[in-house]
């Protein structure tokens, strides 16, 4: 179990690193300042390490509520502590909220057009 | 608000995988909305690392960002004093 959980962990880590990588080299043509590779790597495991942390609090809080789903409000509690992050969070969970009425709103039309044609079928 | 960056942080799954790769309990679980949201607040952190460290860079009239410009960075962006610098826990 634990040599499977080695390898997931270094697979996910060359994924992070990857994404960094290309996050840093756009930010770097942005301001016309390259990052040398030992700082990309080193956001990467920063930003790793980082999940590791966010991961314990969001099961922490999940646990504390007594669910074993951690859930938006346990992802909002993270961000808690910055003003900034908190309202980014808090505008991505409305878009999120909004994003899904929409569909339900869009599922029940096209629930009622199916209904309608299968009845003049018959 | 680019959609590069969205593509970025890779697919929704391994960020599920990677943050489920960390919890103590089998039992616990990530909701979609969740992980959405932990992406969000991944590329967030990645961006504050990268620019606050383009910042140093910049003060210390470098023309690369060396490891040496985040380390110098990295405890605001991590921890440290409550206010408007400290990005995270």
């Amino acid at each position: 179990m634990s040599v499977d959980t080695e390898e997931t962990h270094q697979r996910l880590k060359a994924a992070v690193h990857y994404t960094v990588g290309r996050l840093c080299q756009k930010i770097g043509e942005d301001h016309r300042r390259p990052f040398s590779r030992q700082a990309i790597a080193a956001i990467a495991e920063t930003t790793f390490r980082q999940c590791d942390i966010f991961a314990k609090d969001l099961e922490a809080f999940a646990r504390h509520a007594k669910r074993s789903t951690v859930s938006v409000d346990d992802v909002k509690l993270v961000a808690r502590r910055s003003t900034a992050l908190s309202i980014h969070i808090q505008n991505k969970s409305d878009e999120l909220t909004q994003e899904h009425m929409s569909l339900k709103k869009k599922t029940t039309a096209k629930r009622k057009n199916t209904e309608t044609e299968e009845e003049s079928r018959e | 608000h680019s959609p590069t960056l969205c593509a970025l942080f890779c697919t929704q799954d391994t960020v599920s995988k990677l943050l489920s790769s960390f919890f103590k309990e089998d039992k616990t679980k990530l909701s979609g909305d969740a992980t959405l949201l932990m992406v969000e607040m991944l590329k967030v952190f990645v961006q504050e690392a990268a620019v606050r460290s383009q910042k140093q860079a910049e003060s210390e009239d470098c023309d690369q960002v060396d490891i040496e410009h985040f380390e110098k960075i990295l405890p605001q962006l991590v921890c440290g004093s409550t206010g408007s610098r400290n990005v995270f826990v």
